[in-house]
């Protein structure tokens, strides 16, 4: 019977013919389904985690420490980002051009990066070359030695970056915003000064990572085409087998501001357009709180659906972008609403922004919002891991963000699993904007008496 | 059984060669329109990509910005799927969605999970079938462009030197130099009438390829393209504008004040050869050497070494192009930030002294091996996502007709010698052909407000 019932639907379907004048049925969206994981930890400390991945012929490595800018001494912001940067420009026995010539013969990558919370060597290597990049990434790790002309280099290119970022009004609406949202907490800065890096010489960044690049401090993410998994494992011990546990300090303690409403006009004189940013300190991932503020800051301004997209772009056409996001640090969230418009509707494009912020309190989300949405971010986070790096990152930040094991299997059933009235709550706890930090970089000249009505202005100079 | 078995030992077989080879089911519809199918069930996710062969190029006089302008009312609805339905449906979904406009083609994308294909099929094909052209969208919409060229040009460094003035140094033929963002006057001068007439000649089937990448079945995927897209009517073809730039360059040199920019830089272009030419091939290794990877040369001799420069991007068919979608004529041309203690003329000599080295003294077989290697492993790394398959496959057939270039491109590159190498840095990258653009911080003078003291 089976097969014929089988063939009958099947002609069934042939026979068929759609209905053009409607977007036709199909099927919910799988969950992301986890390729096998193995973890383990070596005597040292280090965290080692094997995820085998063999569509292409690669591989991936994260080498993550909990190092990130947070922990910058208060006078050198930015020195964590340094040492990231400089891993990789000599060690003991390889010069820059010795580690870049390698590097680039067996097909790889290597590179650090600094995030607010976590300092990341990061690389990718055709498979067949992948115990020589673990090699490379040892030596980095543990024998970077911060060659003076190297570190004279970055802290002059460094400081033309520095230049080059404060052309930007996103970057300075965002070091001002934070630096209102954080107050005396490291989260506060987003960049080196000219001040902190003349302060960085060699002796610094050997003391910062004596201090934090110790194996006791990491995780190892290897993502790919693996030998097997002994002889994998046989390859990390090898290498980082030997490195010596050593004492780590703890994080800076969470203390942050009361949230409150204030605005701050930063004067960009010339400025076309105007960045406009309404925000407050938010739930982390950990949060019980989380889940709810994902999905509303979503509904809220999360892609083309949304409703600052659809207000404040489509239907009032103030600005080319609106949108809202949220800012996952490991010890605090922010949530931000984002939108850029021309000089002359400053004013109704501000009134738009936080008229949306405060209805998001008053009143649950459609049922079909809901749906949306949760469809939209379980479909997004799935076609996210699609690539072998993008994978890497996400089992990398399971493991230092502090997420659960079951983080990215559960997070499309955790996402599903939201309520309107938690979302609800959520938002009068995070989106309504009565203790909301505004900051505004344009020019003055032009848009202070526009922002008049939404509170005490206070104009600061760019720097 | 046996068909796949083949299959997979070709693929393990040629794993070992250059790179995965890409599989490829190319067909028409009726209608003319071309559509190419590649099947990878690894992951649960499908890119629908869809390419129409019309770009900036092919603007008339008059109306710069509007194969940009149109492509934004592309999301404007049409008569099943109204305004706003495009993104809503795709998002709520569990899909991504955006097109682009370059100066050979435009493109829309949509990737979805794999069991959303239809979705995603249908949305394309009722615009494609019945876009709605209403004066309010066009106002709406000229609004919203308008706002993007105040957001990513107007108000951003290097951008308006890089994006409207660059081609003006490079380019003589006015098809090839005018904006591609457009102007606002003329993007204020486009009428309901042009939309209607530039969206019937060139969004026609007959004028488009459709790739679809990912998690699909082939029978079921052909019977649905059928049934969405297969009796849309084709359209006869406008024949294309001449493009041409003299024989003879003329080679220019320009300064831009930069209102925004703090760091100085410096554009520097050469005119390219013919789009998979051999001298492309080579031209596209002296790239590598250049400009790719940690240590290139302009990352040993200039960033390290002189100390000069701070940054650099480099490509054939730069800035609007990379070199697998460039179409001649088109420059391969430079961008270097660079310490304001040199000048832009020192920049420019330090950059044709590394070209003049690859001239005058011999390649490294070293240093030919890693370049390959580089290019091999970057290609590799770029085929993983399905959206990068899927828009080599549809520029690789709207440019070249040839779809399968996506697996045999790269051993082209890697075929290139250093005797081949030398020819082509001495045939084309001569100070006697090359175009300079200098950009100078001049931010604005005395700031017209001061802020109270307290």
């Amino acid at each position: 019977m089976r097969p014929i019932l089988f063939l009958l639907t099947g002609t069934m379907l042939m026979s068929q013919t759609i209905d053009r004048t409607k977007p036709p049925e199909t099927p919910p969206i799988p969950a992301f389904k986890m390729p096998p994981v193995h973890e383990t930890k070596l005597p040292n400390g280090l965290a080692v985690v094997l995820v085998g991945d063999s569509r292409f012929p690669l591989v991936s490595v994260r080498l993550s420490f909990q190092a990130g800018s947070k922990f910058d001494p208060e006078d050198t912001a930015g020195l964590s980002e340094a040492v990231a940067s400089l891993l990789t420009q000599g060690t003991k026995t390889r010069s820059f051009r010795d580690l870049a010539e390698e590097l680039t013969s067996i097909g790889a990558s290597l590179n650090g990066h600094t995030s607010p919370d976590v300092l990341t060597l990061s690389g990718s290597v055709l498979s067949e070359n992948t115990a020589k990049l673990l090699d490379l990434l040892a030596d980095v790790a543990l024998n970077a030695n911060f060659p003076e002309n190297e570190v004279a280099l970055r802290r002059q290119n460094r400081k033309q970056a520095l230049l080059a970022q404060q052309s930007q009004p996103a970057f300075l609406a965002h070091e001002k915003f934070d630096e209102l949202v954080f107050g005396a907490h490291p989260y506060t800065h987003i960049a080196p000064t000219v001040e902190s890096l003349d302060r960085m010489d060699q002796k610094t960044l050997i003391r910062f990572r004596d201090t934090f690049l110790a194996p006791n401090n990491a995780v190892l993410v290897l993502v790919g085409q693996l030998p097997g998994r002994a002889e994998t494992l046989k390859l990390v011990r090898e290498r980082f087998g030997t490195w010596k546990q050593s004492p780590v300090p703890a994080a800076p303690a969470r203390n942050f501001p009361e949230s409150k409403r204030q605005l701050v006009l930063v004067d960009r004189p010339g400025s076309v357009q105007a960045d406009i940013h309404v925000g407050r300190l938010a739930a982390t991932r950990t949060d019980p709180d989380y889940y709810p503020l994902l999905v509303g800051n979503a509904i809220l301004g999360g892609g083309g659906s949304s409703r600052l997209f659809l207000d404040v772009r489509e239907k009032k056409s103030f600005a080319y972008d609106a949108h809202s996001e949220l800012d996952r640090r490991k010890d605090a969230g922010v949530v931000t609403a984002v939108t850029q418009v021309r000089n002359e509707v400053v004013e109704p494009a501000m009134e738009a922004v936080l008229a949306n912020l405060s209805e998001m309190a008053k009143a649950p989300v459609t049922a079909a919002e809901l749906s949306n949405t949760k469809n939209y971010i379980s479909g997004v986070f799935l076609i996210g891991l699609e690539t072998q790096a993008s994978l890497a990152d996400q089992v990398d930040l399971v493991k230092t963000m502090g997420l659960p094991e079951d983080y990215l299997e559960m997070f499309t059933t955790r996402v599903r699993s939201v309520e309107p009235d938690k979302i609800q709550a959520a938002a009068q706890k995070y989106l309504a904007p009565d203790k909301a930090t505004i900051v505004v970089v344009g020019d003055a000249s032009k848009i202070e008496k526009s922002l008049e009505k939404f509170g005490a202005v206070q104009v600061e100079k760019a720097k | 059984m046996r068909y796949i078995f083949v299959i997979l030992i070709l693929v393990c077989a040629v794993l070992q060669a250059a790179q995965p080879v890409i599989p490829i089911e190319r067909y028409m519809l009726k209608n003319g329109m071309r559509v190419i199918l590649s099947r990878d069930n690894a992951v649960p996710v499908v890119t629908i990509y869809l390419i129409f062969d019309v770009g900036a190029r092919a603007e008339e006089k008059g109306r710069t910005g509007f194969a940009h302008l149109f492509e934004h009312m592309m999301f404007e609805g049409s008569a099943h799927a109204p305004k706003g339905t495009h993104f809503k449906l795709v998002e709520s979904n569990g899909g991504t969605l955006n097109g682009s406009t370059h100066p050979d083609y435009t493109d829309y994308f949509e990737v979805l999970p794999a069991n959303k294909l239809a979705v995603g099929l249908w949305l394309e094909s009722d615009r494609m079938r019945s876009l709605d052209i209403t004066p309010e969208n066009l106002a709406n919409q000229k609004e919203a462009v308008k706002q993007e060229r105040r957001l990513s040009f107007d108000n951003r460094p290097y951008s308006t030197a890089i994006v409207d003035r660059w081609p003006q140094v490079a380019f003589q033929n006015w098809q090839n130099s005018h904006s591609l963002i457009g102007s606002f006057e003329d993007l204020n001068a486009a009428t309901v009438d042009d939309v209607a007439k530039f969206f019937r000649t060139y969004y026609a089937p007959n004028n488009a390829v459709m790739v679809i990448v990912g998690d699909i079945q082939i029978p079921q995927t052909r019977k649905l393209i059928e049934e969405y897209f297969g009796d849309i009517p084709s359209q006869p073809k406008l024949a294309k504008p001449d493009l041409s730039e003299p024989a003879t360059p003329a080679p220019r040199s320009d300064t831009y004040r930069d209102a925004h920019a703090r760091v100085p830089g410096v554009i520097i272009g050469y005119p390219a050869p013919p789009r998979h030419s051999a001298d492309y091939y080579a031209l596209g290794m002296v790239d590598v050497l250049l400009t790719g990877g940690p240590s290139s040369r302009f990352q040993l001799d200039l960033v390290k070494g002189k100390e000069s420069v701070i940054q650099y991007q480099a490509e054939i068919g730069w800035p609007f192009a990379s070199s697998t979608d460039y179409k001649d004529p088109g420059d391969y041309a430079m961008f270097l930030l660079f310490k304001p203690n040199f000048t832009p003329r020192q920049i420019v000599d330090q950059a044709q002294e590394e070209i003049a080295k690859i001239q005058n003294e011999g390649l490294d077989m070293k240093e030919m091996e890693r370049a390959r290697t580089l290019m091999r492993s970057e290609r590799i790394t770029s085929l993983q996502s399905s959206l990068r398959r899927a828009q080599l496959l549809g520029q690789y057939e709207i440019l070249d007709g040839k779809p399968e270039l996506i697996n045999t491109d790269l051993e082209k590159f890697l075929a290139v010698t250093p005797v081949q190498i030398q020819a082509v840095a001495k045939k084309y990258l001569t100070p006697e052909r090359r175009s300079i653009l200098d950009i100078i911080p001049a931010p604005p003078e005395a700031p017209p407000y001061q802020p109270k003291e307290n």
